[in-house]
């Protein structure tokens, strides 16, 4: 039997990779938001990010913060790349949804071999960005680069929803997403709002990987755990807001965390898998839309 | 005129083929290029290019060029299946040298031994004793690395509760319930056992568990990146005394991992990883027989499980050379005949009770000193 300390723990661990969970999430609701599209590499995004980094800092001898801000940028050119390459000429042909969705998950095989192939298959990892730690904290450890992921995650919630209800082009974003035809005939540039949403969306999946890797490793084919993690926290949060992505990452790592604690590590996927069927069947819109329909017919 | 030559082309083409077929000898190797077991099967397959290209230099495997068929099972036991389906039915393999995904080999052992193929593994051999009949392994049982790391922590610290972190692929199931007998065997007593899955990106919560049921050292088992994850995880909460002790793994995770965690990181050292270690003076001139070859090509890069494979590939060849044909049962009952055979990477002594080859510890305990590794005093 565990005893309070470790439940704690357990916690503070499950929050920790939650909160990347839910930064990936955040980068299938941007695409979403814009397109209708399931980005299916969204995983690959944040593996690109954590092996960018780790060839910059340890081939050029780079500080951090610089290889860091270097990574973001060029992983974000990778997704412009990627829209335009692949989902571009697939959405001008009026190729269905679930084809470009396919072609996402191509584009992930794709893009891992071309790093196996290009970075090697060796796993990577540098240092957590504030040497030292962990604080205790009556028993408790909590490593550093925790405090880097909450207030990364922090700051990069509040700027995505700044972006999308307080600028034209994150308005302008939405209403690619709610209808692209009709978002056309006002004059906005889907095609280019589409692009946009690909390089934030890479962006976000990249510091999400520069976050995550100092607290373990990265490698070519590490995108797809977290592809498959990121996606049931968005679904969980109701594929739409960065907030609801955020809240259910930290619910699917928490649950994990306590499943592994609880009922062993075989048993991590099956909490997880099982948390997003009860939501699929209770909550169809997600939790946080679910429960404020609830709410809503209760008044 | 035209006529003539048809039928002269039709019968050079008739003599060509089966003579090509007779002169070339087929190598099969499923292997894991992508998922877990990536790093060490890469190494096992490069291992088996090398020896492929030095044999072939010296005239092929008694006069066949020797020709390998690599097949990539995903490090997935139902690709692994496909995988060696193919390479029976449409390349005709005549004989298997495998690598280190053990739940893939015991998967198509049943098949590969109705089609009366040997093979020969870098994993552990197939449960049952048909298979087994037909398979030779080159994997150094893993009681021995247990046994390393064990005598280690009797002979060397106070430490005698440890825990047991290992993947669920049945060769680290196995070295999981061996960990047991080992530890029982130099008074050590297991008071945790934790399992991960090998795309966990967090073993923190299994790191606690072990910390929390007393132990002072985790034993790692299995293959891949994790053993840096571990340590890392063992940093972020704190814990200052305990000892991480890994094995059977690549140079990069465990330098990675020494990086970490520094002298409270340890590991099982194959002769290859510390060559230093060995000094057997016929040992010392196989390794380096090895070594030369593999540096010159791969640089510094891991070739633990490259040195399994090309012995391998010379004790195919001896068999072969024994057996004086390439046929399947017949190369299958030389190999049992193989003894003392002194490897890069162990000697080897086969017999028809003797499947696995290795039958003497060749492992040493490593540390990592100034980023590299060094057999810890």
């Amino acid at each position: 039997m565990i005893d309070a300390v470790q439940l704690v723990q357990n916690l503070v661990n499950g929050i920790g990779l939650g909160l990347i969970y839910g930064l990936v999430g955040i980068g299938f609701c941007v695409i979403y938001n814009a397109s209708g599209i399931v980005n299916f590499a969204q995983g690959v995004f944040v593996m690109l990010g954590g092996m960018i980094c780790a060839t910059l800092l340890a081939r050029f001898g780079l500080p951090i913060w610089l290889a860091a801000i270097l990574t973001v940028p060029i992983v974000a050119l990778i997704g412009v790349v990627m829209e335009v390459a692949v989902v571009r000429p697939m959405w001008t042909r009026g190729a269905s949804i679930f084809a470009i969705i396919l072609a996402t998950l191509a584009s992930q095989m794709l893009l891992e071999q071309v790093t196996l192939l290009t970075l090697g298959d060796q796993p990577r990892t540098f240092n957590s960005f504030t040497p030292g730690g962990p604080l205790m904290v009556g028993g408790v450890a909590v490593p550093y680069q925790l405090f880097w992921v909450l207030g990364c995650g922090a700051l990069m919630v509040g700027g995505l929803w700044l972006f999308f209800t307080r600028t034209r082009m994150g308005r302008a974003l939405r209403a690619c997403s709610q209808n692209a035809e009709a978002a056309s005939l006002l004059g906005i540039p889907v095609r280019r709002m589409m692009m946009l949403s690909f390089a934030l969306s890479a962006a976000l999946g990249a510091i999400a990987g520069i976050l995550i890797t100092p607290s373990q490793i990265t490698a070519y084919n590490i995108g797809t755990p977290f592809g498959v993690n990121g996606f049931i926290a968005a679904i969980i949060g109701g594929f739409g807001s960065a907030g609801g992505a955020v809240a259910g990452g930290l619910l699917l790592g928490v649950l994990q965390a306590l499943a592994i604690a609880f009922l062993g590590a075989s048993f991590k996927n099956v909490a997880a898998l099982s948390v997003l069927l009860v939501v699929l069947l209770v909550f169809p819109q997600g939790v946080f839309a679910g429960l404020k329909t609830l709410r809503a017919s209760r008044r | 005129m035209k006529r003539r030559i048809t039928l002269a082309a039709a019968l050079a083409l008739a003599l060509a083929g089966p003579v090509h077929a007779a002169d070339v000898y087929k190598i099969g190797a499923a292997v894991g290029l992508t998922g877990y077991a990536a790093t060490t099967d890469r190494g096992w397959r490069d291992g088996l290019q090398l020896a492929a290209d030095y044999l072939n230099g010296k005239g092929g495997i008694d006069g066949h060029k020797v020709e390998l068929v690599v097949e990539d099972n995903k490090s997935d036991p139902q690709q692994a299946v496909v995988a060696y389906q193919k390479m029976m039915s449409n390349d005709h393999v005549q004989i298997f040298a495998s690598g280190c995904v053990s739940a893939g080999n015991f998967a198509a052992a049943g098949a590969v031994a109705r089609a009366k193929i040997p093979m020969v593994l870098c994993s552990i051999l197939p449960r049952r004793e048909n298979e087994i009949h037909w398979a030779f392994s080159f994997l150094p049982p893993p009681i021995y690395e247990l046994q390393t790391r064990m005598a280690y922590l009797k002979d060397n610290t106070q430490i005698r509760k440890v825990g047991i972190l290992n993947d669920p692929s049945p060769y680290a199931m196995l070295m999981a319930k061996l960990a047991e007998t080992a530890a029982k065997q130099y008074g050590i007593q297991v008071v945790a056992h934790e399992t991960y899955q090998q795309d966990d990106s967090d073993m923190s919560v299994q790191v606690g568990r072990i910390n929390a049921a007393g132990a002072g050292a985790i034993i790692k088992i299995g293959i891949g990146g994790s053993t840096v994850t571990i340590a890392k995880n063992v940093k972020q909460l704190g814990l200052k005394d305990m000892l991480l002790l890994s094995g059977l793994d690549d140079a990069a995770p465990y330098v990675q991992a020494g990086e970490v965690l520094g002298d409270h990181f340890m590991f099982a050292a194959t002769a290859v990883q510390i060559p230093s270690a060995v000094t057997d003076a016929e040992a010392k001139a196989a390794l380096d027989a090895f070594l030369t070859r593999w540096k010159a090509k791969y640089g510094d890069r891991d070739g633990s499980a490259a040195s399994r494979a090309w012995d391998a590939m010379m004790v195919i060849d001896k068999a072969v050379t024994l057996a004086k044909s390439t046929d399947g049962p017949k190369v299958r009952d030389a190999l049992e005949e193989i003894t003392h055979y002194q490897g890069a990477a162990a000697l080897y002594e086969f017999s028809p009770k003797q499947h696995n080859g290795v039958v003497k510890n060749p492992f040493v305990m490593g540390e990592v000193k100034d980023g590299a590794l060094v057999q810890v005093k």
